[in-house]
Parts: structure tokens; C-alpha cells; sequence
């Protein structure tokens, strides 16, 4: 079996904010992270390694930095790491990325074939979550989105069923390999790094391809292969609030002054009376 | 304006604007940008040749570069088709179905599509599928779809993305929409990926917001980013349809008009040749066994890590009996087991748009906020004044709420019985 990772590095987007009175990206002490989602497809990536045989490839499409990411993989004990990296890969929206990262497996795939991909179910900086279904559908490989159980897989039939959430639950679901499955966080654990794997993994090579090592067409990649552009950003919506009344002063009087606001939108004191109806 | 040792005027990155998008790093013609590890793009003097394509590609205005004269890049240079790309129509709406029934989101965006349609002087589209789907079909007229156009075929009634991917992507190539909306659900964010990739088009994601662009007649499209704490407009200018998947409850659904007309087309489709998977077994949240959807709710008693107490539930319960409505939660709450995923409100649980939302000891970081912003009247009940919740909040008591539910529930019944 051949299971291979994507993994995105990404700002700990908890830290990263607008600051209101310059309309700039506050990023002090913002540091970059192997995306949260990634780590739990690795770490699902190597117990079906260590349960059904095989290997674990990673890739990542990114700045020479995503080596970081890459080197934790390796620690986890992915068996080969790829970074992809080329100044024409930058500026890639997802239709782009799906490109890249489907071209690298088609080359992992002709030394040994792919039998799953594992992505996150999103990167927590775009949170598009349509990188892994663009993958899937460029690849033609059968997709399994939000996967929060992997049953089992079939070596010898190539089938791989799955529990996936749905709007209203989850669905237990089987289908033909290869696949590609977007993982949800509580899908997995993810283990620690011994110290000497973290110290072997430091003087591990890391392999890089570019575009033309993928074969890749210049002009579906990074900027050119993107439709989608950025035109401006700014701070959420910012809303100043209601009144605040402390209860510490005057119990009963806070509250009473509180269901005064509230009441005092007619229409809303009607519709609570009559508990919402019509 | 900065010059280099060897005399040329150079560009500059303003660290704080910069959102790494790295659009300027596949333009720079001399590779002499780079991204740093604190993640922001940094040019490196000596090898910059003053060019200022960087500073003509940013989106965001981060890099500090005057030129005599300012050359616009050409169209060519940023690999796209000089000409328009004509041929293209009307405001499509993906119709999703649920629980048999069209989905809620698809109503409301027929609404949005409907605004969209009018500042294009154009048509509003319903593409559905599945099985038996007639009923729905005449729903999404009602709803102000100009035309409805319908796939009804059995291979259409259980969603596989492979073949739903395969009926929409078909449908938008012989309709050929300018713009496509698709519900940011589960079901929608699975399926939009797959027809964005087979119609090699641009799809934003989860969008709040929707407005047509009056000059260009582009779709801006705008979307919380960075986990909520930045939103970024996006357009696609030069691909059709321009796709987006629009998060629910934030678009007002229309008022739905049985007398309305429209025209309700069946199409042909051959479904794609793949091995397809099969479904074992669906399950349903223990949740929903009680009947509760939390989106749904008229009004939601939302508990946070303040009150997070098992042996207070009760109170919460009978605030939340007393108002007509459910309990919900924050993400602490769900992570420290005493509630299920299913009642989260956030980013990462379910957006709501009750009628009355009652936070308890919710602080109010950023990803609950944005899955909040639909309610008609929030009120927050917390110890810290500083609380941002307050600043969203329509009325607010500073208090324990040990203290303050209880007086709460007895005025309450006062007031409303
Ligand atoms: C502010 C902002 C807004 C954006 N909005 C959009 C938008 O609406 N539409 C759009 O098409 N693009 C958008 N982009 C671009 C988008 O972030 C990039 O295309 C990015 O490369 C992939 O998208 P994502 O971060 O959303 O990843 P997701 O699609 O959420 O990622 C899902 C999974 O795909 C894999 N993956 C994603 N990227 C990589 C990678 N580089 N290397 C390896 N694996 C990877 C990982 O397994 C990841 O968990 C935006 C970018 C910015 C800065
Ligand atoms: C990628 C990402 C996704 C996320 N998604 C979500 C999400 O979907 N939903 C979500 O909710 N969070 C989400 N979070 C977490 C979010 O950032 C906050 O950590 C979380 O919302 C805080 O929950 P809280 O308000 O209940 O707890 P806290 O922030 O700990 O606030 C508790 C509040 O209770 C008050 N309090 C304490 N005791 C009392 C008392 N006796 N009486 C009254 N008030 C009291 C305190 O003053 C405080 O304001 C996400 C975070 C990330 C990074």
C-alpha cells in the first residue's frame, strides 16, 4: 500500500488579526505551524502503514520554510518526504494547488502506485477545504470528505470503507481504491516524535521537485493557473454593543433593566410571548 | 524610496500589510523575493531591478514603490485571455435537497441570487437534482427562480460527489451561468470542489457576503479567512461561471409566492463511468433523535467554559424551557465532554440565527462570533465587564450567573408567564 500526505505549513491563525486603526495584519509573534488537520492525516497515514504494509509519502507545496513541516513528518516516520517548490507555484488558489499536488502524485504514482491520499479537511489560514476534492476529481480518484473512522481496507479486493460526517450525523460508506479521504481532528491522535527520530530526521534529505519535475504546464500553475484573486481585506464587521448592566450592584434591578431593552422592540416581545410562533 | 549599491530605486515590503498571498514572489522576474519564516514576503535589494511588477500585482498595497510612470500589467503578462469571455448568463442556484425537502440555504440563495440577477439585468437559474424531485422543482419557482432546470433520475438519489459532480459541472456547461451559488453545507463544500475542478473555474469559499460590481459587472465575493479574524473580498475575473459556496443562515430568504411563474426544464445526462461506492449505513446524531437542531432553534441558552457545570445544568435548561428554545455551546464546552459536537456553535460547529440568543459565560473569541451573526437579539450574561461578547450584544448583565439566571428566569415568568 501506497498512502501518501498532504500537508500544508500555515500561520497559527489564533495569532494572526487586523489591527482596527491601521487596517494592517498584526503577525508579531506568529509562528508557522504544519496545519493541525495535516498532522492527524499523517498519524492515520502511519497506523494504516503499520497495519496493512506499505509506505507513507508526504508532500507539500510551499516556500523552502515548509521544510519545517517536512522534517516533523519525517520524525513521525513518514518514509519520503517532497517539497514542492518553485517561484511559479506562488500565488496558487485552490484550483491551482489542486494542479500542483495532483501532478506530484501522478510522479509518486509511477514509482509506486498511489493506493490512498490523506489531506486535512481543511487548512486553517484559507479554510477553502477544496483542495482535497480537487485532487480527488483531477486524479479520478473515488472521494471521501470530513472522514472521522477508516473501518477498514481491502488489499486484495482495493476497497477502503469509511465513516464520514453528514449534515444530520455520519455515514458509513465503502468504496473502490485509490481514494482520497479529508480527515476531521477527531479522527486521530497524533503521536509525538521520539528525541532521536527528531535528531535522525535533521539529517535526513529532503527531496524537492519543481514544476517541470512534476511535468507540470506552467500556465495551470501558482498565479497564472489561478482564477480567483484577492482584491482587499479587512477586519470583520465590527458592531458596537447594547447596554450592560451590573448585577452586582442591584441584582433585580440589572435584570430588570435588561428585559426593558429587550422588550422595548415590540414586535420581538410579542413574538417571545407567543414563543416564536407565526 | 530606497536605492541599492549599485544605484537602483528598490522595492519595499511593508511586513505589517503583507498577507502573504506570495502573488508578488510568481511575478518578481528576478526571483528576489522570498518568503520569510515569520511569513511575510521580504525583497532582497541587491537583486531587485526595480521592475515594480510586485508592487502592480499586490492586492493589498504592501510594497512601498513609486514609478514615473505607472505601467498597468498587461493581460497577457498575468496569463490571462485579452478578450472577455462571452456566451455566459443568468445567476445559477444550486438546489440542494434535504430531509426530502429543498434545503433552507438554497431558498436563501434565490433570494441573494435574485438581487445578483437584477444588478446584471439577467435571470435567475435553479439547478436541481435527484429523484422524483417535482415538488422541489415547482418550490424553487415559488422561491424566484425564473427557470428551474432538472435533472430526475434514480442513479440521483442518495449525493455521491463523483456523480453529483459529474449532473452540475454538465448542467452549468450546456446552461453556461455567469455566476453559480452553492450552499456552504457539508454536502455543498464536497460537491462545489469537484465542479470548480471539472469546469476549471474559480470557487471562493464559505462567503458572507455577495454584491455585483457595477462597472466590471464582476461578483465580489467576500469570506472570513484566517480562522474568522480576517475577511478577504475575492473575484474571478476571467473564468465562468464565477462559483462561490455561501455559508447558511447569513442571506435573507425571500417570501416564498405560490402564484409566481417559471419555467421547469428536464435535461439528459449520462451518468460517469466509475466503479461508484456504496452506502453501508447511515447514522443519525443521538441529538437529532431528540428532535433538536440547534440551527433551527427560535431561541438558543448557549453555555461557555463559565458555565460549564454539570450540576447547573438545570438552570440552563429551564432558561432555555422558558424561552422556547434549546441548549447550545461554545467549543470548550463540547471539548470537555459535557456536551455533543452537534450543539457547538462556531466556526468549527454549526452557524445559528435564532431569534434570541442567550450567551452564559461565553466570552466571545472571534469563531463563535462569526456563526452568530444572524440572531435578531443577542444577550450576554457574563462576569467580565471587558467580555467582548458585549460588544456584539444587544443588552448585557455583568454578573455570576449563578446569580444572575436564576433572577432572570423569575422575571422572566413575570413578564411572559
Ligand atoms: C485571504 C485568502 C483567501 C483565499 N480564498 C480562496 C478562495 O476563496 N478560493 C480559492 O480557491 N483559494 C483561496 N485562497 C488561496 C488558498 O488559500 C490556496 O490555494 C491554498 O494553496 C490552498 O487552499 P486552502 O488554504 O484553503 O487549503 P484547503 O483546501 O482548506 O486545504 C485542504 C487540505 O489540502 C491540502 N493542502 C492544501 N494546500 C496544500 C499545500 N500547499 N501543500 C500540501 N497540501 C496542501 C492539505 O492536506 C489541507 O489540509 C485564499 C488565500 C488567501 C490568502
Ligand atoms: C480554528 C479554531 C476554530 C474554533 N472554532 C470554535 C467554534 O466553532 N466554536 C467556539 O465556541 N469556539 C471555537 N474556537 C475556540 C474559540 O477561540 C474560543 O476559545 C472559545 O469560543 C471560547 O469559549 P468560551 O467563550 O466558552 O470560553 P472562555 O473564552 O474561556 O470564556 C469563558 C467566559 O465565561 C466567563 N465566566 C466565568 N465564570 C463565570 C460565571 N460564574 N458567570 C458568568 N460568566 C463567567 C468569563 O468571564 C469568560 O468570559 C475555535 C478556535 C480555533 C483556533
Amino acid at each position: 500500500m501506497h498512502f501518501v500526505c498532504c500537508i500544508k505549513q500555515v500561520p497559527d491563525t489564533a495569532e494572526v488579526k487586523i489591527d482596527p486603526d491601521t487596517n494592517t495584519l498584526v503577525r508579531a509573534g506568529v509562528e508557522s505551524i504544519a496545519n493541525p488537520y495535516d498532522v492527524v492525516a499523517l498519524e492515520q497515514a502511519l497506523r494504516l502503514k503499520e497495519q496493512y504494509g506499505g509506505r507513507v509519502s508526504v508532500i507539500s507545496m510551499g516556500p523552502p520554510q515548509a521544510e519545517a513541516s517536512l522534517r516533523e513528518a519525517l520524525s513521525l516516520g513518514a518514509d519520503k518526504v517532497i517539497l514542492l517548490s518553485d517561484r511559479l507555484f506562488a500565488g496558487a488558489d485552490t484550483l491551482a494547488t489542486s494542479y500542483t499536488l495532483s501532478c506530484a502524485i501522478n510522479k509518486l504514482s509511477h514509482e509506486h502506485p498511489v493506493d490512498v491520499v490523506l489531506c486535512g479537511k481543511q487548512a486553517i489560514d484559507g479554510d477553502t477545504a477544496q483542495t482535497g476534492p480537487g485532487v480527488a476529481t483531477r486524479l479520478g480518484y473515488t472521494q471521501f470528505t470530513y472522514v472521522v473512522a477508516v473501518d477498514w481496507i481491502n488489499t486484495e479486493e482495493k476497497q477502503i470503507q469509511v465513516r464520514r460526517k453528514v449534515e444530520k450525523g455520519s455515514e458509513v460508506i465503502r468504496g473502490p481504491l485509490p481514494a482520497l479521504l479529508t480527515v476531521e481532528l477527531e479522527l486521530a491522535k497524533p503521536r509525538r516524535a521520539s528525541l532521536p527520530a527528531i535528531v535522525h530526521a535533521l539529517r535526513e534529505p529532503i527531496g524537492a521537485w519543481d514544476g517541470s519535475a512534476i511535468g507540470a504546464s506552467p500556465k495551470e500553475l501558482g498565479l497564472k493557473g489561478s482564477p480567483t484573486w484577492v482584491r482587499s481585506i479587512s477586519s470583520p464587521p465590527a458592531k458596537i454593543g447594547g447596554p450592560t448592566f451590573d448585577a452586582g450592584e442591584d441584582l433585580a434591578e440589572a435584570v430588570a433593566k435588561t428585559l426593558d431593552v429587550l422588550f422595548s422592540d415590540k414586535s420581538f416581545a410579542i413574538k417571545l410571548a407567543k414563543r416564536w410562533e407565526a | 524610496m530606497a536605492k541599492n549599491t549599485k544605484g537602483i530605486e528598490v522595492a519595499e515590503i511593508i511586513s505589517d500589510k503583507c498577507i502573504a498571498c506570495q502573488i508578488c514572489i510568481g511575478e518578481c522576474p528576478v526571483a528576489a523575493i522570498q518568503l520569510t519564516a515569520e511569513g511575510v514576503a521580504r525583497i532582497d535589494p541587491e537583486l531587485c531591478i526595480g521592475c515594480g511588477k510586485c508592487s502592480e500585482s499586490c492586492p493589498v498595497d504592501a510594497v512601498l514603490f513609486e514609478k514615473k510612470k505607472k505601467r498597468r500589467l498587461r493581460k497577457e503578462e498575468r496569463g490571462i485571455p485579452p478578450e472577455a469571455i462571452p456566451g455566459y448568463e443568468g445567476v445559477a442556484v444550486f438546489i440542494e435537497i434535504s430531509e426530502n425537502v429543498g434545503a433552507q440555504v438554497s431558498w436563501e440563495l434565490a433570494g441573494k441570487a435574485r438581487e445578483l440577477a437584477e444588478a446584471l439585468n439577467s435571470k435567475v437559474m435553479g439547478f436541481l437534482l435527484g429523484s422524483g424531485v417535482e415538488a422541489i422543482a415547482q418550490d424553487a419557482v415559488a422561491y424566484g427562480c425564473d427557470e428551474v432546470h432538472v435533472i430526475d433520475d434514480p442513479q440521483l438519489e442518495h449525493y455521491l460527489p463523483v456523480v453529483y459532480g459529474k449532473a452540475l459541472a454538465d448542467l452549468s456547461e450546456t446552461l453556461r451561468p455567469e455566476v453559480l451559488l452553492i450552499g456552504a453545507t457539508h454536502l455543498g463544500r464536497d460537491l462545489a470542489g469537484v465542479v470548480a475542478t471539472h469546469l476549471r473555474t474559480g470557487l471562493t469559499a464559505d462567503c458572507t457576503g455577495l454584491a455585483i460590481e457595477q462597472e466590471t459587472r464582476l461578483l465580489l465575493m467576500t469570506r472570513p479567512t484566517f480562522g474568522g479574524n480576517i475577511m478577504a473580498t475575492i473575484f474571478c475575473e476571467h473564468k465562468r461561471p464565477q462559483m462561490s459556496t455561501v455559508r447558511p443562515r447569513v442571506m435573507r430568504p425571500p417570501e416564498k409566492d405560490e402564484e409566481r411563474k417559471g419555467v421547469i426544464r428536464h435535461h439528459e445526462w449520462t451518468p460517469p463511468m466509475v466503479e461508484l461506492p456504496i452506502l453501508v449505513e447511515l447514522i443519525r446524531d443521538s441529538a437529532d433523535a431528540e428532535g433538536i437542531d440547534i440551527a433551527r432553534s427560535p431561541a438558543l441558552v448557549v453555555a461557555g467554559r463559565g458555565a460549564c457545570d454539570p450540576s447547573t445544568f438545570h438552570l440552563l435548561e429551564e432558561l432555555a424551557h422558558l424561552v422556547g428554545g434549546a441548549i447550545a455551546c461554545s467549543r470548550p464546552v463540547v471539548e470537555s465532554g459535557f456536551m455533543p459536537y452537534e450543539r457547538q456553535v462556531g466556526q468549527t460547529g454549526k452557524t445559528v440565527a435564532p431569534k434570541l440568543y442567550i450567551g452564559v459565560g461565553v466570552s466571545g473569541a472571534i469563531q463563535h462570533l462569526v456563526a452568530i451573526q444572524g440572531a435578531e437579539k443577542i444577550v450576554a450574561i457574563n462576569s467580565d465587564p471587558k467580555a467582548p461578547i458585549f460588544k456584539v450584544a444587544d443588552v448585557g448583565i455583568v454578573g455570576n450567573y449563578l446569580k444572575v439566571v436564576p433572577e432572570l428566569i423569575a422575571q422572566l415568568k413575570k413578564r411572559v408567564g
